[in-house]
């Protein structure tokens, strides 16, 4: 018993450097992002504290373009709004005896604003931290845009703070599709240059011209479909044989994130289920069997 | 002992969250970062008992991952950091018995050992932290580039904290 005690503390150094590698590699290699506790990421107390208050400062720091951003947008959605409108009255004068109102029933998408409080764009895998949590009717697995295109999807929630995986982290795949030709395809970030994606899994008849849209399919329950993703740089270099990859410029810019807006698909539960559904039916044993 | 723990202390509150919200962000063409927290780490004294430096290395490198949901990849680079602080500040000074109890600086080692050794541990950790990072991705070129930039970055900033605090340290 004296030996082994005599050996600890001989050795102590080592048994202590080996405990601490052991947790980090642990740490390291269980990289599922959606089975970490809250406490372990930048969306716990004490990290989500820290970053609220240096966000009260750097908050100011990009105003000039967001704005410029925002009236952008808000024009385009006008014009939006008075196409929309005029399309409206003409459905209702072509069926002015059908008494059902076009927009009725439920709504299908919620948008919840939120404010970017912390941001990373130079890492492999990257995250940002909203100052929207559970109580503020946050949960995993909800998309995350900003005003110029798609930003990420919440992973980890705490009670007023949110981790997002952010487009450019590969453990997030989006489904994209491009808005002239409908040909869809998976986005997904390729490390480099955080203005940049990749499209990939397109079919290789896929027609398309630098400078397409990329939007949103909608296949997922997460995002509606038509948000815009991105722009088309060109072909990606590295092509194989049944498929094919496009470069994508992002729309969003991930470098000045303020304001976002968290995506709420009031149907998401009847979709889920719905595939639930499929899955299960795939699983039985066919006919005969 | 206790006022070394005090500067221990308010060092980590300081260099930590610092890392995390300043410093992350002063990224050069999204290739160099400024590691500064490993000051907690390069400014132990060189008589400190590696478990507790190896301890505190690891607290550091675990408390910058939460911040920045790297996931272990600060706590290991950080640990084995703290581990190697004594052999490398061996490599450059030989006797220890003048620095007992003080820590590591221009000053206490002479401003070409301090800079050999202060080159080698930020070297040493961005060497170790991007590696890491780079399991996912593997661009030669682009791992080379991020290590050395970081370094210089890294170099030239902690330097200049070492030099501040000196000054600090005479007037106090």
């Amino acid at each position: 018993m004296n030996e082994l005690f005599g050996f600890i503390v001989r050795h102590s150094k080592w048994l202590v450097f080996a405990f601490f590698v052991t947790i980090s590699c642990t740490l390291l290699f269980n990289d599922d992002p959606y089975r970490r506790h809250v406490f372990m990421t930048s969306a716990g107390r004490m990290a989500a504290t820290v970053y609220k208050g240096a966000n009260n400062v750097t908050s100011y720091f990009d105003l000039r373009e967001i704005n410029g951003d925002l009236n952008r947008r808000n024009a385009e959605l006008q014009a939006e709004i008075v196409r929309m409108q005029e399309t409206i009255d003409r459905l209702r004068e072509q069926n002015f005896t059908d008494t059902l109102a076009i927009d009725s029933g439920v709504r299908h998408f919620d948008f919840i604003v939120a404010h970017v409080i912390n941001n990373s764009i130079s890492h492999p895998f990257n995250y940002l931290t909203i100052n929207k949590g559970s109580s503020d009717g946050i949960k995993p697995e909800l998309g995350v845009i900003d005003r110029n295109g798609v930003v990420g999807i919440v992973s980890t929630t705490g009670a007023h703070s949110a981790r997002v995986i952010s487009l450019l982290n590969p453990h997030f795949r989006l489904s994209c599709k491009i808005k002239r030709s409908d040909y869809f395809g998976s986005l997904v970030w390729d490390g480099a240059n955080p203005s940049e994606a990749l499209l990939e899994e397109l079919p290789r008849h896929t027609v398309f011209e630098p400078g397409d849209t990329i939007v949103t399919s909608g296949y997922s329950a997460v995002f509606p479909s038509g948000l815009p993703v991105g722009v088309i740089i060109g072909a990606d270099t590295d092509r194989n044989q049944n498929f094919f990859t496009l470069r994508v410029r992002l729309l969003a810019d991930f470098t000045t994130l303020g304001n976002v807006q968290v995506v709420i698909n009031n149907q998401a539960e009847e979709i889920r289920a719905l595939s639930a559904g499929e899955e299960n039916d795939s699983k039985k044993k066919p006919f005969g069997n | 002992m206790a006022k070394l723990a005090l500067k221990i202390f308010f060092a980590f509150i300081l260099l930590v969250p610092a890392q995390a919200v300043i410093f992350n962000h002063l990224a050069l063409f999204n290739v160099a970062v400024p590691i500064v927290f490993i000051y907690l780490i390069i400014m132990l004294p060189v008589t400190l008992g590696t478990n507790i430096s190896t301890t505190i290395g690891f607290l550091a490198g675990i408390t910058l991952d939460i911040f920045c949901d790297t996931a272990g990849v600060n706590a290991l680079a950080a640990t084995v950091l703290a581990f190697a602080r004594k052999p490398v500040f061996h490599l450059y000074v030989s006797i220890d018995d003048d620095l007992a109890g003080r820590s590591p600086s221009a000053r206490s080692m002479g401003h070409a050992s301090f800079m050999k050794y202060l080159v080698t541990m930020v070297l040493a950790y961005c060497a170790m932290v991007f590696t890491v990072e780079a399991f996912q991705f593997f661009n030669f070129r682009l791992l080379v580039l991020r290590i050395l930039a970081s370094t210089v970055y890294s170099f030239i900033l902690l330097y200049a904290l070492d030099c501040a605090t000196a000054r600090n340290r005479d007037t106090a």
